[in-house]
């Protein structure tokens, strides 16, 4: 598995009304095979830390690394799952072919563990392999969307609020799925939220950004035994987390 | 208040429930191209409207089966023309569509030539071209690929950036190429797009080679319309024209049936 280590990040954004500096001199490290979760209110540039983490954005200054390779290489040698919002399947493929499409791309000398048959039973859509997206609900579209992060066998996940756009019950299930499937892969996983009892379900370490430029307000473990239904205990590290953001506020 | 709102209860009701009596009426919708003939034919009977005005339905079909060799052989000479100027044009503009997404700068170079050509009104050109190129079907199929050419490039253009931004950024965390985002993303959302194109650009075709075939041609639709025109023959004009109408509508359906097979996946 593979650490990632930001080092040093400044990212400054120039827009018409002038220049937005959404990190300075922003380091975190980040253990290999570990669940870390990044919260933070809406806008404090968690997407951009990810995207930056990812190689889609180059920050105006220091650098990223996943294990030794900087991100480009990291993507390019298809180490990189990368999940968003949206589910951004191509309506032209079916669930099957959205899946495949993982590995068509710039996958020639992949080798998957998982096939795409398995793939598609691990998230729980066998029956609908030849269905359009079109027919799917949004959590199922979100499945389709999981099993096609996972078919290349990523080494990282960066995952943007993947289940944000989803209705309360279905992201519970899908959180708990997303949960037994992490813990069979154990890729490194960052998760970017801003959902706090989310981040308490999930993480190994729970890192709480917030501020113009964004910092890291704190940052703490979670040692507490998987799959967490303590919802008392959950509340604490949510109440710590809230703390944590309201300092930043101010 | 509560007044206000009894009253306002039953029409509410009345609203809902559709009248039985209406339902009838959409099933009379298909009927309207008949009635619109038919009430032309009366009227041009009871009005006592001279021929070489207004001719009736009844005589233009006449003038179609009688002279039904000499209107088949122009078809074919007119769609013929139509159907190579649109290959072209289509062709044309699919290729620089195409080669802008791949270079965007190139966009700059392109559009202002591209405008040019659109903005210089087509009955400037035809005559040109009839000039230049003679009585065969040249100057036609250049008519119609220059009249059909600009809507299919800019729908074209559009449709190829028309992806989703979403899709887009994961093809780029797989570190696609640019052919393999194009093959996959660019080329299958400009599909809809494709058929946009079609549904707007044969109508046109037929109108290109028509016009062109006005200005001085050895056969075709336009060119007996022409002659009709010269001898005030309305019966021989409108009977072109009824198929011209015709091949429009033939192209259309086929370009929506087409449509509703391949973009099945459009909910």
């Amino acid at each position: 598995m593979l650490e990632i280590r930001i080092l040093h990040v400044h990212h400054m954004f120039s827009t018409p009304q002038g220049r937005w500096v959404v990190f300075e001199d922003l380091s975190l490290e980040i253990p290999a095979g570990s669940f870390t979760v990044i919260v933070g209110p809406s806008g404090c540039g968690k997407s951009t830390l990810l995207r930056i983490v990812a190689g889609l954005l180059r920050p105006t200054a220091g650098e990223v690394r996943l294990g030794a390779c900087p991100p480009e290489e990291a993507r390019a040698r298809r180490w990189i799952g990368w999940m968003g919002q949206a589910p951004a399947l191509l309506p032209w493929r079916t669930v099957e072919g959205n899946i495949r499409l993982a590995l068509e791309v710039n996958g020639r000398w992949l080798q998957p563990a998982l096939s795409v048959t398995e793939l598609i039973e691990l998230v729980g859509l066998r029956g609908f392999e030849r269905a359009y997206p079109h027919m799917l609900s949004g959590g199922m579209q979100q499945r389709v969307a999981l099993a096609r992060t996972l078919a290349p066998g990523p080494r990282v996940w960066l995952m943007d609020e993947p289940f944000a756009a989803l209705d309360a019950l279905t992201r519970e299930q899908l959180l708990e799925e997303v949960e037994r499937i992490w813990q069979r892969f154990r890729a490194t996983v960052l998760w970017v939220t801003h959902e706090l009892h989310e981040a308490a379900r999930l993480a190994d370490e729970v890192v709480v950004l917030a501020g113009r430029p964004a910092r890291i307000q704190t940052r703490f473990e979670i040692p507490d035994p998987r799959p967490r239904r303590d919802e008392r205990r959950i509340g604490e590290w949510v109440h710590r987390m809230r703390q944590a953001l309201a300092g930043g506020a101010s | 208040m509560s007044w206000v709102a009894f009253l306002r209860a039953p029409r509410r009701l009345v609203v809902r429930t559709a009248p039985p009596a209406r339902r009838w009426l959409p099933a009379l919708f298909p009927l309207a191209l008949p009635a619109a003939l038919l009430a032309w034919e009366l009227l041009v009977h009871a009005a006592r409207i001279p021929v070489y005005l207004v001719p009736p339905p009844s005589r233009i079909l006449f003038v179609l089966w009688e002279e039904r060799g000499l209107y088949l052989q122009a078809t074919r000479v007119t769609m013929g023309e139509a159907l190579v100027g649109l290959a072209l044009g289509m062709g044309i503009a699919l290729g620089l569509a195409v080669v802008t997404t791949f270079y965007p700068p190139l966009e700059r170079a392109v559009m202002p030539l591209v405008l040019l050509l659109k903005a210089i009104p087509l009955v400037a050109i035809a005559p040109i071209l009839t000039l230049w190129f003679g009585f065969g079907p040249i100057p036609k199929v250049l008519m119609t690929a220059l009249l059909t050419f600009y809507p299919a490039l800019v729908s074209w253009m559009t449709g190829l950036r028309a992806v989703d931004p979403a899709a887009l950024e994961l093809m780029r965390a797989w570190n696609a190429s640019g052919w393999e985002i194009f093959r996959h993303l660019r080329w299958p959302s400009a599909w809809p797009y494709t058929f946009t194109v079609l549904k707007t650009a044969i109508p046109l075709a037929f109108i290109g080679a028509v016009v062109a075939e006005w200005t001085g041609a050895s056969g075709g639709l336009g060119r007996a319309m022409w002659l009709a025109q010269t001898n005030l023959d309305m019966p021989r004009l409108f009977a072109a024209a009824v198929i011209l109408a015709a091949l429009s509508l033939v192209g259309y359906a086929l370009a929506s049936w087409g449509e509703r097979r391949v973009i099945h996946w459009r909910s």
